[in-house]
């Protein structure tokens, strides 16, 4: 049919007048449901906030859930815990996407004849273990338990119900633990356990291998004394040398790598006694000791010990008088290698000899990680499992099978376990060959108590109903107790009864004033009861000392390279694989997501013809891996590096199938002495598969190639520098914004900042930031409203890596405000560049113009699996697919503190208002306020010598003053 | 005869009109699962708009009275009353009850119903004379319009982030 134009623009008018008033219908109605009882506290809108303890890791942390209308959304820093004083790390920032995890077990399953999963009732999963422990009852220590390191009341109870059942072996196994600084501890000074470590307070750090700043003990704590350690004072600052074979993320935060030699840390610290005792710099140490112990060390010359070490001899002596002259000082190992405890006895040693014990390292504090069951006690576990004498194996919150490094073995001799229970809320590797599954709450869900040292006593508590059909361990082992006629002994009706009993010792003890209630209640609320660490004086054992100490073993050949596999600061150990948050967020030093890959030095990769994300195939003597290259000066020539927590083949859909997992590729001995595992003790050979597999990563470029992105000042031009230069003033072109009430604005000290993350993780989960996923990522697709950058300055084979966390800078002069065509973002009064959701139509113009690149596009409506939509903050809109979207300083935490202040008729208060990033930094490094309030913290800190604007030349005029990252310089004798 | 095809058109587009203010109409007076009568309660009772909806002097969202709050009186009051019998089945059943929402936002507003109140307003200024009506319906549209205009003419804030965040 021939259509005449005319005809043809009738027809769509028509058309189109049609569609637009049938696209006019109102949308379906909304319903309002009210509560049959409303509960007395909750006022919808309002936040309700409980204190619990962070159980993601045995640092112990307090935590503050935010619970709205019942939902947790976000958890914070409990400001009043010792421990971690109102920050968290990433890991206790997603720990609420394992709440809400999609591949959470919902209820009991048991495993049929056809070894499929299927779900079952509690009282049928309680059945099945009740009628197993009966049989096995008393019967000579047939019923084995593995827990996690467990304190308190949950450690109490699994030791009573296990010695009622007459079963037996108990263990608390870590995959990430201290056996050989326990044991150093206990030989040296008599005091089998882990000391408090006062970095705060030391003026020198050597830390011999332990990445304080990502895993070792109390991370969060750690970094908050680190920062403030290294704060700028009377014209000085404390300084700290990294002693390893790895850049780690720790070193890379050191005034000093020193790439010693795996396993010859030993050696370094020995020879740094003998200089000491040698020149006579010695502390507080009564004559005869000091020949005596001059006497063991005699023969570590640095000359003698410099060349195995791999550091010059006069290095040696440089790095031992800067430690002895410090005072105090304090020396920290991890000992991961075959001579492990002897590094730690060394290490022990040099701090002695220096007064650091008693002063920075003190013992009485009994850290909960010296608790931990040695590796060793675990294979023993194994052996008595292939001799048939285990027939009911427990195994609550767990995961051996993916981090033992023999686990083959463990799963080949599972076969003659009748019955292997696991406790897990996750389908992970362990659960996978389990006969039943009887999962666990979360810690979010539960109640408990948690002792990371003496004195503080965390009280856990439920931050929401559970979500599931999941039953508590406490009260499973209470209920199948009492099907076994265990009542008188276990006479407490559930967990929850229990741990109050408990506490009625604690509050006892405590000698209050008040009722045993208010007591509870003031627990509750505060997050326990804590009281400062006990400390005891110790002596040291010269006896111990005058030992043989031996050169690191390794298996595999001699000329190969030396493996160094290491917990990751994103998944610990591997439990927090399932996290995306976590898959999403940049490692730090790599900046690589949803992958594993292995560290090479660029000599060897020259060598071997090894490009970046090459394929390469380790194989050790036991067990060989398939991980892609990644190229870096951050690992000595002849080692090569893994991160630990990748490699699942059980654990969800965002773990599983992902990355390689090191672990197989160790050699399963235990250390002689501690009965630890040696980490660093394989050589693996390197070879390419000749495949290449692409790793997505958010690193735009490795340097900053003259752009003076992250800015450093040298100890001497700071001390010279006694106020920030005058800024020479530009001729503006518009007419300057005006501020009537406040102008928000924020100071990032780069000498604080340490990589970490937590701001990233925290961001995401207070702004409902989507993932990805690493093809999106691949594609620079990644969501994130503030990331950190590293660049690499100086030698290749040695670079300074800086990090610098970069989010929108709120500029006074933005670019991306003239040229969005729809007004969609603006300058606020108070200072802000708003971004309005609803107004944006999506012509990234604005995106184009930003020179931080901090604004996100959303390409797809991001979908959340059910229940991770739960976690989303009702506060912040979730935005839909062609909307630009980008920091905003969290305004809706912003509203609510001015909000907040007109309802009490009051201005804003300095600290008041502090957005997410802000609030969970361990270090503190970001700080916001009113750049407008000369009294506020953030208008002193702008002002300070250091500061300075990101790309300033380009007249953008930030709210952001970043504070140059200070560069003492190597450390000096 | 192409008049008659214009004409023809006028009539088509007049009616999809005519429906769709039918059909946003009823919307906007939707049937309640109870037929609750604003009329005798807040009109001829005087019982306080804040009585049932109290949160709207301290939070965001006015709140829709719980099933307790309705039961307070009607335990006792108006127990043969066809509507108050719904009622108490809900209560007993321990059914939550699913009101129609008349008055909402899209999900891209944060309005907050605490500083509106305490700068004087009353809920009839948004809501109209909610105490004269039997059905609960729209008076007013509420959109962006509506909103920015009362701001401007009271000289509260129309920066966009005081209610899109």
């Amino acid at each position: 049919m021939e259509l005449k134009r005319r005809d043809f623009l009738k027809l769509l008018g028509v058309g189109g007048a049609t569609a637009a008033i049938s696209g006019c219908t109102p949308d379906a109605p909304e319903k309002l449901i009210p509560y049959l009882i409303p509960a007395e506290e909750t006022v919808p809108g309002q936040a309700t906030w409980y204190a619990t303890v962070c159980r993601e890791c045995p640092a112990g942390c307090g935590m503050l859930v935010k619970t709205m209308e019942g939902r947790a959304i976000k958890v914070e820093g409990n400001p009043l815990h010792p421990v971690n004083q109102g920050k968290l790390c990433a890991r206790g920032q997603a720990s609420v996407q394992g709440l809400y995890n999609p591949d959470r077990i919902t209820q009991p399953v048991k495993r049929g004849t056809d070894g499929s999963l299927q779900s079952i009732s509690w009282k049928d999963a309680e059945a099945v273990l009740a009628t197993q422990i009966s049989k096995f009852k008393g019967n000579g220590n047939r019923i084995a338990f593995v827990t996690p390191l467990l304190t308190g009341s949950q450690d109490r109870l699994v030791e009573m119900w296990l010695k009622a059942v007459g079963g037996g072996p108990r263990l608390r196994y870590e995959a990430v633990s201290y056996e050989s600084l326990r044991e150093a501890n206990r030989l040296a000074f008599g005091a089998a356990e882990i000391p408090y470590y006062d970095i705060e307070r030391a003026r020198l750090i050597f830390s011999f291998g332990a990445d304080f700043l990502e895993t070792w003990l109390s991370p969060v704590e750690f970094a908050r004394q680190f920062a403030s350690m290294r704060t700028y004072r009377d014209a000085r600052i404390a300084r700290f040398a990294y002693i390893g074979p790895r850049l780690s993320l720790t070193a890379a935060n050191s005034d000093e790598w020193v790439a010693v030699q795996p396993g010859t840390e030993v050696f370094l610290a020995l020879s740094m006694i003998q200089v000491i005792l040698a020149e006579d710099l010695a502390t507080g140490l009564p004559q005869t000791e000091t020949q005596d112990l001059h006497g063991c060390v005699a023969d570590f010359t640095p000359e003698s010990m410099g060349e195995k070490c791999g550091i010059s001899a006069d290095k040696i002596r440089v790095l031992a008088r800067a430690f002895a002259r410090a005072r105090p000082s304090l020396a920290i190992a991890d000992g991961k290698s075959s001579n492990g405890t002897d590094t730690c006895i060394a290490i022990n040693l040099l701090n002695y000899v220096v007064g650091n014990v008693g002063s920075t390292v003190r013992f009485g504090s009994n850290g909960a990680a010296g608790r931990v069951s040695s590796y060793e006690d675990f294979l023993k576990l194994i052996d008595e499992i292939e001799r048939g004498e285990i027939a009911v194996l427990l195994l609550a919150g767990v995961n051996p099978l993916f981090s033992l490094p023999d686990a083959k073995r463990f799963q080949d001799a599972l076969k003659k376990v009748s019955l292997i229970a696991s406790f897990s809320s996750f389908p992970d590797e362990t659960a996978a060959v389990s006969h039943l599954v009887l999962p666990d709450h979360t810690f979010l869900e539960s109640w408990g108590d948690y002792e990371p040292r003496e004195g503080v006593r965390c009280l856990q508590q439920p931050a929401m109903m559970p979500l599931y059909n999941t039953k508590s361990l406490g009260d499973v082992l209470l209920s199948v107790a009492s099907q076994v006629g265990l009542q008188k002994t276990l006479p407490w009706e559930n967990f929850y009864s229990y741990l109050r009993d408990e506490w009625q010792k604690i509050y006892r003890e405590q000698k209050a004033q008040e009722d045993f209630e208010t007591f509870w209640a003031r627990a509750l609320q505060k997050g326990g009861v804590f009281q400062p660490p006990p400390s005891r004086a110790v002596r040291l054992d010269t006896k111990a000392i005058k030992r043989r100490y031996e050169p690191p073993v390794f298996a595999g050949r001699e000329d190969d390279f030396t493996l160094i596999p290491h917990p990751s600061a994103n998944f610990y150990d591997g439990r927090m694989a399932n996290r995306p948050w976590l898959q999403e967020l940049p490692d730090a030093l790599t900046q690589i997501v949803w992958d594993s890959w292995v560290d090479i030095n660029p000599r060897d990769a020259e060598r071997l013809g090894i490009n970046e994300a090459d394929l390469l195939v380790l194989q050790s003597p036991s067990g060989r891996i398939h991980v892609p290259a990644h190229v870096t000066g951050g690992v000595r020539a002849g080692t090569v590096a893994v991160a630990v927590g990748q490699g699942h083949t059980a654990f969800g859909r965002y773990a599983v199938g992902r990355g390689a997992n090191p672990m197989p590729l160790l050699q399963g001995a235990p250390e002689k002495i501690s009965g630890g595992l040696v980490w660093v003790g394989t050589r693996v050979t390197v070879t390419r598969s000749g495949e290449k597999f692409p790793l997505a990563t958010t690193l735009g470029s490795d340097r900053p190639n003259e752009r003076r992105i992250v800015q450093t000042i040298t100890l001497g031009a700071l001390q010279q520098q006694s106020e920030a230069k005058p800024k020479p003033e530009l001729l503006p072109m518009y007419p300057e914004h005006l501020h009537p009430k406040h102008r928000w604005g924020m100071v990032i000290d780069l000498n604080a900042c340490i990589g970490c993350g937590a701001c990233v993780a925290a961001c995401s989960s207070e702004n409902n930031i989507a993932i990805v996923g690493k093809d999106e990522v691949g594609k620079g697709r990644e969501m994130s409203w503030i990331r950190i950058e590293r660049f690499d300055e100086g030698k290749t084979d040695r670079p300074d890596q800086h990090f610098i966390p970069m989010l929108c800078q709120h500029c006074d002069n933005a670019p991306c405000e003239p040229v969005c065509p729809v007004y969609a973002t603006y300058h606020n009064p108070e200072g802000l560049n708003v971004q309005v959701y609803n107004r944006c139509v999506g012509t990234r113009y604005c995106s184009n113009n930003c020179p931080y690149k901090v604004r996100r596009f959303n390409w797809f409506t991001a979908k959340w699996p059910e229940p991770l939509n739960l976690q989303l903050n009702p506060d912040v809109t979730v935005r839909e697919m062609g909307v630009m979207e980008k920091c905003s300083f969290c305004v809706q935490r912003i509203r609510a503190g001015e909000l907040a202040a007109k309802e009490a008729d009051r201005q804003v208060r300095d600290g008041e208002v502090v957005p997410a990033c802000a609030q969970t930094c361990p270090t503190s490094a970001i700080v916001f306020g009113d750049l407008d309030d000369r009294e506020s913290e953030v208008a002193k800190l702008a002002k300070d010598p250091r500061g300075y604007h990101v790309l300033e030349e380009l007249n953008t005029k930030p709210a952001v003053t970043y504070l140059k990252k200070i560069k003492p310089g190597p450390v000096e004798g | 005869m192409k008049w008659l095809a214009g004409l023809g058109l006028f009539v088509l587009l007049l009616l999809a009109y005519e429906v769709r203010v039918a059909v946003s109409r009823k919307a906007s007076a939707p049937v309640q699962p109870i037929a609750f009568n604003h009329k005798i309660h807040a009109g001829d009772y005087h019982i306080a708009c804040e009585y049932c909806h109290i949160y709207a002097r301290r939070a965001a969202v006015a709140g829709i009275p719980s099933a307790q709050r309705c039961m307070g009186c009607h335990k006792i009051t108006a127990a043969g009353n066809s509507e108050v019998q719904k009622l108490r089945g809900y209560w007993e059943r321990k059914e939550p009850l699913q009101w129609i929402r008349v008055t909402s936002m899209p999900d891209y507003v944060y309005f907050e119903h605490w500083p509106h109140l305490r700068s004087g307003l009353t809920c009839q200024t948004c809501h109209g004379a909610v105490e004269t009506m039997e059905q609960v319906r729209k008076v007013r549209t509420l959109d962006m319009n509506d909103c920015v205009a009362c701001h401007r003419e009271r000289q509260a804030s129309i920066d966009c982030v005081i209610c899109h965040r």
